[in-house]
């Protein structure tokens, strides 16, 4: 049994259709969860015909049910029952098990409508509250990193890797909403607090339609907290080691025609430092402030209007050293960013079958560099980046009938660009629609289709087509598979950069601006030789891929549940750099091309097994495969070699190659949580593993091909313990990274940390 | 790894020894031996890194194949070192061509290999990080002789030389001990073989 649904806004109508119903007391029934709770969001069901809803107290009434075969009973978050008639009848107070994991967790991002995991055919993980609150984690980042099959990579911020594939191929949303800014490629998770997130949602793979370029290797949707019944006031501080600090306001108003929301969060840190030898931090002192406020209203016959709205801001401080011929200069270095989201939604919903959502956005990212010799003050470098992206989207969603779900989406960008390494100010147009077709084709059987379609102002149109399916053979055993296509627009760098690197003579050119930019050189005589053909430069394509998941949930018993993913991305048109002229200074200038191939593929697996009601267990593990073809290609050809180490030149075999760079490709986790009674302290240890990973290409011939290439794999264990009073009162305190591991190669791990937090429900007291 | 190459060499040497026995009856001929030449100091001139001009000009360093030594630049030198940059001897008509391949199994000048002449806009060795023999890694700051490449070159007395690029740092740091900040480079180890005889083969 699936359910698709135009929830949200169905619910009500849903309430209202049946309450009479549900409402006689005779030969009533009681449906509870394990704790003897009433689930009144229970779901009866005879036979075929339209289910009931059970009331308040979980009651349903005998009155006006008809007669039938059998009786399915179901709610959201726990296991659905099936009743003879017989049975039924017999039963006065029926129990339904809570769901063990997160397959009760309903996921917005895969498809654009309320789904649980477990109806969804595309490999989707869902991080709730409770377990964002037991990594006491304060940036994005601190949550991501402990969840199987995502790595965290430092290269210009904090990214993420998922499914061997780069943070440049990964869509951040926040409530839906896609996060831009992005530097060289990297999305900073650590520009995200969690202290107002309610869930994060995970999609892997290219499967949803809904989504265009970036989705390459999946999606992270960050969903914030909106409040709940009535009033609430919460504040809360968290303190950390190297001087951090996290204060919070939030605050909510739920009235019956209109809710507001709003965060206040700063974030304070002294940084840290893992090469002492060096001058400059490993991470640089910095604060952050974040304010959030998200507003709705209900307009009536049908009519919501949300705006959601933030603003970012963000100052890092540092040294530098650089080497000048009077020796060694101290540089003073002061980095900031700036953000500014409004993101206004309209719905509408003439009737039970219809759903028209008109959503617009706007967002400004920015962030200026500047950095000065410490002694007399004078400027050395300054670089600004300026980018404005607004997008007006219409989804309308169908409901053909109780299996059927119809979304088509139509949508127009907008993009433009000012930077100091960027020519003029560029600007970017593209339309878009996505088609997805949701369908229940029997009992056992539910299929997710659709297709994207781009239609870009520079790099031309793409078509996606997705597909997925699930097969459920049984209540404790289905089985998923999606194939899809995805894709990635170049970037401002790829097609609009010209850069100069005075000190080493270089010059990079977006592929746009190359060809004139050469001719500029030329003109000075400064082009010793053309390497590429001025018909060859300019014509960037999006980079895409085709990607497969498979994999199936597993319930052997109630209190476990197994899922397997396995995946294959096969990606082309990569784009890198390239020389395209010799200078006469002997350097080369470089464009971007799409050059290489490569393949990423891999096996997640998770378990999750619950001892009882305190103390519950999981593990994950992740393999993970990559290799460029190219590389493969010359390898099998002979044409790599390497020194061995008595300095003799040997061909790299195919068995000595170690794929992309920072890949691991063995990495786990292992978590237990156990609440103890009598003090009701909830603890929550983990134990992160990353298998050794390639960090860079040491013995000269630039692929990954050697022991001493590779970085040492590392352990991490945190422990967090939280206490909740019966007031709302939350204490935190924990350890992160308790065996001290730090890994050059791995910079954003600070080494042991400290922590402790508060969280006062101020309404509450 | 160790094993297998210890177990690589020694077959390797059995093979040169049957390879010395069958010859053994065949008029006497000396086989030719690679020279090696360690730590050749050829530092760059000194640039200001911000501006990018030349504040202290360095000599290059002239090498003779046939003599085995430096030379000064009116001599007869085959190839000029100078920070990452090699220059052959134009004036007396030195060619060069960069080719892929294990130096040992270079037994002569392949057929494909072009070979040209220092000119006012290009070098013969191609200088940049993966143009001729080298590659930089931004992010580790070396500079490595690309594994695999070999310098075929015809000398100023018309003979032909292979020459493999081994170590760019003094004292031929291996990778893990290697530190571009701290280790002196500009310093050259290679090695070469040069046929005197005028054929274009290293047997």
């Amino acid at each position: 049994m699936f359910r698709i649904n135009l929830i949200k806004l169905n619910l009500g109508i849903f309430f209202f259709l049946f309450t009479m119903v549900a409402h006689g007391k005779e030969g009533g029934k009681v449906i509870v969860d394990n704790h003897g709770n009433p689930l009144p969001q229970a779901v009866v069901q005879v036979d075929r015909l339209p289910p009931i809803v059970a009331g308040p107290s979980g009651e349903v009434s005998m009155d006006r049910m008809v007669s039938g075969d059998s009786v399915l009973v179901f709610a959201l978050g726990h296991e659905s029952k099936r009743f003879g008639w017989a049975d039924w009848v017999m039963s006065d107070v029926i129990v339904l098990k809570e769901k063990v994991g997160e397959l009760n967790e309903v996921v917005v991002s895969a498809t654009r409508t309320d789904r649980t995991v477990e109806d969804l055919p595309m490999p989707v993980s869902v991080i709730g509250k409770k377990a964002i609150q037991e990594t006491g984690g304060i940036r994005l980042s601190e949550v991501l990193s402990e969840q199987t099959g995502l790595q965290i990579v430092s290269n210009h911020g904090t990214g993420l890797q998922m499914q061997g594939l780069d943070t440049d191929y990964i869509l951040i949303l926040l409530d839906g909403e896609p996060l831009i800014g992005r530097t060289a490629g990297t999305f900073d998770l650590n520009r995200i607090s969690v202290s107002n997130i309610e869930r994060i949602e995970i999609l892997k793979g290219p499967a949803s339609a809904i989504y265009g370029s970036e989705a390459m290797a999946g999606v992270v949707n960050i969903i914030t907290k909106s409040g709940g019944q009535g009033k609430k006031v919460d504040i809360g501080l968290r303190q950390r080691s190297f001087n951090t600090w996290n204060p919070y306001l939030d605050f909510g108003i739920r009235k019956k025609k209109w809710n507001v929301d709003v965060l206040y969060d700063y974030y304070g840190t002294d940084g840290y430092d893992l090469t002492p030898e060096v001058v400059g931090n490993t991470q640089n002192p910095y604060q952050s402030h974040s304010a959030q406020v998200k507003f709705g209203a209900n307009l009536g016959s049908g009519w919501n209007f949300n705006v959601f709205m933030r603003g970012y801001t963000d100052r890092a401080t540092g040294v530098l050293e650089v080497e000048e011929s009077s020796g060694q200069e101290l540089l003073d270095v002061e980095n900031k960013r700036n953000e500014i989201n409004i993101n206004p939604t309209l719905r509408y919903k003439p009737n039970n079958d219809w759903l028209i959502t008109l959503r617009n956005m706007s967002t400004v990212f920015s962030t200026a560099s500047d950095s000065r010799y410490r002694k007399e003050g004078n400027l050395f470098d300054s670089q600004d980046f300026k980018q404005l992206f607004r997008r007006t989207e219409l989804q309308t969603d169908y409901q053909v009938n109780q299996k059927q779900l119809i979304t088509l989406g139509l949508g127009f960008s907008g993009e433009t660009v000012e930077a100091t390494r960027y020519d003029d100010r560029n600007h970017f147009d593209a339309t878009y629609f996505y088609l997805q077709h949701q369908w229940d084709a029997s009992d056992k059987i539910n299929i997710v289709s659709g297709v994207r379609g781009d239609f870009h102002s520079v790099y031309g149109s793409r078509l996606s087509p997705k597909l997925s399916g699930q097969y459920k053979f049984s209540d404790t055993f289905s089985w998923q598979l999606s194939i899809g296509s995805g894709f990635k627009a170049p970037d401002f760098r790829q097609l609009l950069l010209n850069f100069n690197n005075a000190s080493a003579g270089y010059h990079v050119f977006g592929s746009r601006l190359a060809n004139e930019a050469l001719e500029r050189l030329e003109d000075k005589g400064l082009v010793a030789k053309r390497l590429i053909q001025p018909e060859n430069l300019g014509a960037l394509k999006a980079e895409h891929s085709w990607a497969i998941n498979t994999g199936f949930r597993w319930k052997p018993t109630d209190l476990v549940l197994v899922q397997v993913n396995a995946f294959r991305n096969a990606l082309q048109n990569m784009i890198e750099t390239a020389p395209i002229a010799q200078l006469v200074s002997g350097q080369n200038a470089f464009s971007y091309f799409n050059i290489s191939r490569v393949i990423t593929q891999g096996l997640d697996i998770d378990l999750h097994y619950k001892y009882n009601e305190n103390l519950s267990f999981s593990a994950g593990y992740a393999f993970l495969d990559t290799r460029d073809l190219d590389v493969v290609a010359q390898i099998e050809n002979g044409e790599i070699f390497k020194r061995n180490a008595s300095n003799q030149t040997v061909r790299v075999t195919s068995a000595d190659y170690g794929g992309l760079f920072n890949r691991s490709a063995h990495s786990g986790n292992f978590k237990v949580n156990y609440l103890e009674k009598h003090t009701g302290i909830n603890w929550a240890l983990r134990v992160l593993y990353r298998g050794e990973f390639g960090f860079s290409d040491l013995n000269g011939n630039l692929i990954l091909d050697d022991k001493t290439e590779f970085a040492p794999a590392w352990f991490n264990v945190n422990l967090t313990t939280t206490k909740s009073f019966t007031n709302g009162i939350l204490l935190e305190a924990g350890i992160n990274n308790l065996l001290n591991t730090t890994n050059l190669y791995q910079p954003n791990m600070p080494g042991r940390l400290l922590f402790v937090g508060v969280k006062i429900p101020l309404l509450n007291l | 790894m160790k094993n297998l190459s210890m177990l690589l060499s020694l077959f390797l040497s059995l093979f040169v020894c049957v390879s010395c026995d069958s010859k053994e009856d065949e008029e006497p001929q000396l086989p030719l031996e690679a020279e090696m030449v360690v730590d050749l100091a050829a530092p760059n001139d000194i640039i200001d890194r911000t501006s990018g001009q030349v504040v202290e000009e360095k000599p290059f360093q002239f090498y003779s194949f046939s003599e085995n030594k430096l030379m000064t630049e009116g001599e007869d030198w085959d190839v000029a070192f100078k920070g990452t940059t090699i220059r052959t001897n134009r004036d007396k008509n030195v060619r060069a061509a960069l080719v892929n391949g294990i130096f040992q199994e270079i037994k002569e000048v392949p057929e494909t290999a072009t070979f040209t002449m220092d000119t006012d806009e290009d070098l013969a060795i191609p200088t940049g990080s993966g143009n001729g023999w080298y590659s930089y890694n931004s992010s580790t700051h070396a500079i490595k002789p690309i594994p695999g490449k070999v310098i075929l070159l015809q000398t100023s007395s018309g003979n032909y030389a292979k020459v493999e690029i081994l170590s760019y740092y003094k004292g031929s740091p291996s990778d893990e001990e290697l530190d571009p900040f701290t280790d002196v480079g500009a310093t050259y180890t290679f090695q070469f073989v040069l046929q005197p005889n005028g054929t274009t083969t290293f047997e």
